[in-house]
């Protein structure tokens, strides 16, 4: 599986990483989470607003920062 | 290059301030060219961010989870068809403020010509009722 995290670097980005990394780590889901910061490939999902979260190609929230338990039910779907 | 600036400057950071979104209905009438216009104006003056109003009607996620990570959303119709606001409707994004151009006074026609004075008059009017 593969998570991305579309921003710029900002605070929000930046925690919405750790919530990733931390709902990741509590449901030993194997998954590369990878930061995008590369404007032509946020623009390429449609994402106006960051931060976003990409799973596996599927944009599942822009603009706000994720729970841990949101997190958790996208990659256990 | 300097595409590269201006299109990173219309992907907004949540941080800091409130996320505002601005849909044009983009129609083909004069109106529907100005309301396209209009939003790009609002959007330089950091009204807000203008974004895909179609993405929306052709169910994007990336245009329609920008839109629901939205704090308001503006909506500029041309005419009372309303088409910009239902198609947001159909997506279930709730539309915070709906300006209609031909209720500013501003009659429709199908010349999609519009002229700067007519997007200057439409953006006064606009920012008036904003």
């Amino acid at each position: 599986m593969k998570i991305e995290i579309l921003g710029t670097g900002c605070a929000k980005c930046n925690k919405t990483k750790e919530i990733v990394e931390k709902a990741v780590s509590e449901t030993g889901i194997d998954a590369e989470v990878v930061k995008v910061e590369d404007f032509d490939r946020i623009l390429a999902y449609g994402v106006m607003i960051t931060p976003a979260v990409v799973v596996d190609g599927d944009v599942k929230i822009a603009g706000r920062v994720p729970g841990v338990d949101d997190v958790k039910k996208w990659i256990t779907q | 290059m300097t595409d590269k600036i201006i299109m990173a400057d219309r992907i907004k950071c949540s941080c800091g301030s409130d996320n505002v979104a601005i849909f044009p209905c983009v129609g083909a009438s004069n109106v529907g060219q100005i309301s396209n216009k209009v939003a790009i104006e609002l959007a330089n003056k950091d009204v807000g961010t203008m974004m895909c109003t179609v993405g929306i009607g052709g169910h994007v996620p990336g245009l329609v989870k920008s839109a629901e990570g939205c704090d308001h959303i503006i909506v500029i119709d041309g005419c009372p068809l309303s088409c910009a606001k239902k198609t947001l409707e159909h997506a279930c994004i709730n539309v915070d403020k709906h300006i209609i151009l031909t209720e500013l006074d501003i009659k429709k026609d199908h010349d999609l010509n519009v002229t700067p004075d007519q997007v200057k008059d439409a953006l006064k009017k606009v920012m008036d009722v904003l």
